[in-house]
């Protein structure tokens, strides 16, 4: 059939010719990326069978077939370096991001690229048996990607601080640092409640927390930021709006007078407050607090650090001795 | 004889002017009430009767109203009541230009990419100089040489031996369009997050938070430039028969062309630059104000430059209010509005 085809090819012009092999060896290509993955899918999904996997749920509901003690772990997100580390695993940390740089050993792991633009290349180069996100949304198509590899893929989504504990916990038994996770969780929450009980009989202070100044953005109530807000003795004015992070109305920061304003600080950029915040109680009293974006952006263990400078910002007189 | 049509001839341009001044006015009158009305809605609900009040008090009274109260209505709501203004007159007259210059009814400033140009000019103003007191009157001005930038390389693109025939310059904007946009996807992964998440709003277009001078800027130069193409208006009439014919009519076609590009960039550079890319403005308007008063340029120009500030006053207050307290970028409003007013139009036209 193949040789009718040419036969007849040939009566046209050599132009038509080499569009047809040009055509044919894409058809060959195709067809043979096509065999390969084919051949590939069933070599993984063997040893996924193998009594050295199992099955777990991720916290985007998700079943993922994950082993028994992974060996090879990839992290897309800085709060998830610290979490691998905090539980004694970093060693078994093979990549991460471009943002992880806490602590210092993390910074001479391989990079992946960045969280927003993790390079899937890589990660598929450095066979990872098991791959963790943060919030699964931006990453679709290239969570897709491992999928078909057969990596497994384990996605964390926490909204506040006992969310963060679960993760802790539920990472320490993905890989199989039980302890560690229980005697981590313990300590902050150890610490996270001497900080509720220091300002529980302090006023509390409304707190408006600013992404960006212009435009502005702030935290909602899925972001963990109000939850923390909430234990540091003070109260969101964004805290019942829907959503995790937002543009926010000027005009509805105005109405909201906060007595204080929390912002995150870190890289270039200047503690600068909103235009729409300017005359504020907040600002007009010097009530402007910058916390180190390492703390307060990485859901991770550093988050109780944040909480603690957070309720010493806010309520100073509750934690002198 | 000679005399006799010559005075014909200033009677029908008194006339067109008569009507142009009335078409104005009533849109003037309409554009005030708008104000009025989208200054009385917000995230923040204010007291109706107090903040009329305060007003047409200019705000020497409060009226009744707390300090809050008036500073969200004279330092938010006001302000970018008027952004919304200069941004859409801007716009919609760049539009009108663009299209009377090119003979092209497509031809507008989002899609001949001259937004894009003036977006990568206040971009690169931004990484560069940051976003200090001095780099504020930067701003603007790199918008105005990316704008002048990419209308001349689409003007050079798009120009054949015959002059620019009007498929070749949309192919041209769109080249450079999509060029320019790879630019800004570009500059924008090279930033850090938190910063992305502000500029893809900004590209949006976001007339929040503008800063006073920016606000005066944008003013004047609808103001500025509006005239300056409304007084080419009529050679813009001329050309539009052609460039060869216009010529022979005496109308100095590369002074005009050059004067009509220089002003539109001057329009799209300080919209851009105050608020972003708000797209659909410049081609919807003056095809609504052309089928509403016809095609003569003298009358579409400055209706265009009011209908123009009342659609995106319009648009933003709806951006504004639909999910209080939380805010949709003004550009997604246009689009929503425009992209199916501008299907209606083509399928009537």
């Amino acid at each position: 059939m193949r040789g009718k085809r040419r036969e007849s090819l040939s009566k046209h012009k050599p132009y038509n010719f080499k569009f047809a092999c040009a055509l044919a060896l894409l058809v060959c290509a195709v067809a043979l990326f096509s065999c390969s993955s084919r051949n590939e899918k069933p070599a993984t999904t063997n040893t996924a069978t193998t009594a050295q996997t199992r099955e777990v749920t991720d916290e985007s509901g998700k079943r993922v077939r994950v082993p028994w003690r992974p060996q090879r772990i990839v992290t897309l997100a800085p709060n998830l370096t610290e979490i691998v580390y905090a539980l004694g695993a970093g060693s078994r940390l093979v990549g991460n991001t471009t943002y992880c740089d806490y602590p210092a050993e993390a910074k001479q792991v391989e990079k992946v690229g960045d969280t927003l633009q993790p390079n899937v290349e890589k990660i598929i180069a450095l066979k990872p048996d098991i791959v963790l996100i943060t919030t699964a949304s931006q990453l679709e198509t290239f969570t897709r990607q491992l999928d078909e590899r057969a990596i497994p893929i384990f996605v964390t989504d926490p909204h506040d601080l006992e969310g963060v504990f679960r993760s802790i916990k539920t990472l320490g038994d993905l890989l199989g640092q039980q302890e560690q996770a229980d005697k981590l969780v313990g300590d902050l929450r150890a610490r996270a409640s001497a900080v509720e009980d220091a300002v529980k009989s302090r006023p509390v202070v409304t707190v408006f927390y600013q992404v960006s100044p212009s435009p502005l953005w702030t935290a909602g109530k899925r972001s963990w930021i109000t939850d923390l807000i909430k234990r540091a003795g003070g109260r969101s004015v964004t805290a019942e709006v829907e959503g995790e992070w937002m543009r926010y109305s000027d005009e509805a920061a105005i109405a909201s007078k906060p007595e204080a304003i929390i912002m995150a600080t870190g890289g270039e950029e200047k503690m600068e407050v909103a235009p729409a915040l300017q005359k504020s109680p907040a600002a007009l009293n010097k009530r402007v607090y910058g916390i180190s974006g390492d703390y307060l952006s990485r859901p991770g263990p550093r988050l109780v650090d944040g909480l603690e400078e957070m309720a010493r910002s806010l309520h100073p007189e509750a934690f002198q001795k | 004889m000679a005399i006799a049509r010559q005075s014909e001839i200033l009677r029908g341009a008194r006339s067109t002017l008569r009507r142009t001044i009335i078409i104005c006015l009533a849109l003037l009158l309409v554009l005030l009430l708008t104000i009025v009305v989208s200054s009385v809605i917000g995230a923040e609900r204010l007291p109706f009767a107090s903040s009329l009040c305060a007003l047409f008090s200019g705000g020497n009274s409060s009226c009744g109203l707390t300090p809050e109260q008036s500073a969200i209505l004279f330092e938010i709501r006001l302000p970018r009541i008027l952004l919304a203004a200069s941004v859409g007159a801007s716009l919609a007259t760049a539009g009108a230009g663009y299209q009377a210059l090119l003979r092209n009814p497509l031809a507008e400033p989002y899609l001949l990419g001259i937004s894009n140009g003036a977006a990568v000019g206040t971009m690169v103003s931004l990484v560069f100089f940051g976003t200090g007191q001095t780099s504020e009157w930067l701003r603007p001005v790199m918008a105005f040489v990316g704008a002048i930038g990419s209308s001349f390389v689409v003007y050079q693109l798009a120009r054949g031996r015959t002059g620019a025939s009007p498929e070749k310059l949309i192919l041209a904007g769109v080249i450079v369009t999509t060029f320019l946009s790879s630019v800004i996807v570009f500059i924008t992964t090279m930033m850090d997050a938190t910063r992305i998440r502000s500029f893809t709003f900004w590209l949006l277009g976001d007339l929040s938070g503008a800063s006073t001078n920016l606000l005066t800027i944008a003013i004047i130069a609808a103001i500025f430039g509006g005239i300056v193409l409304t007084l080419h208006a009529r050679s813009l009439n001329l050309m539009m028969l052609g460039e060869r014919d216009a010529f022979d009519l005496g109308v100095e076609v590369e002074r005009v062309r050059l004067i009509v590009f220089l002003g539109a960039s001057l329009l799209v550079g300080a919209s851009v630059a105050s608020s972003g890319s708000v797209g659909y403005v410049g081609l919807v308007i003056p095809h609504l104000v052309r089928l509403s008063v016809g095609s003569d340029n003298r009358t579409v120009i400055p209706s265009a430059a009011f209908a123009g500030a009342l659609f995106v006053i319009i648009a933003d207050t709806i951006a504004r209010t639909i999910i209080a307290p939380r805010e949709l970028p003004v550009g997604a409003i246009t689009a929503l509005i425009g992209a199916p007013l501008f299907i209606f139009l083509l399928r009537r036209g």
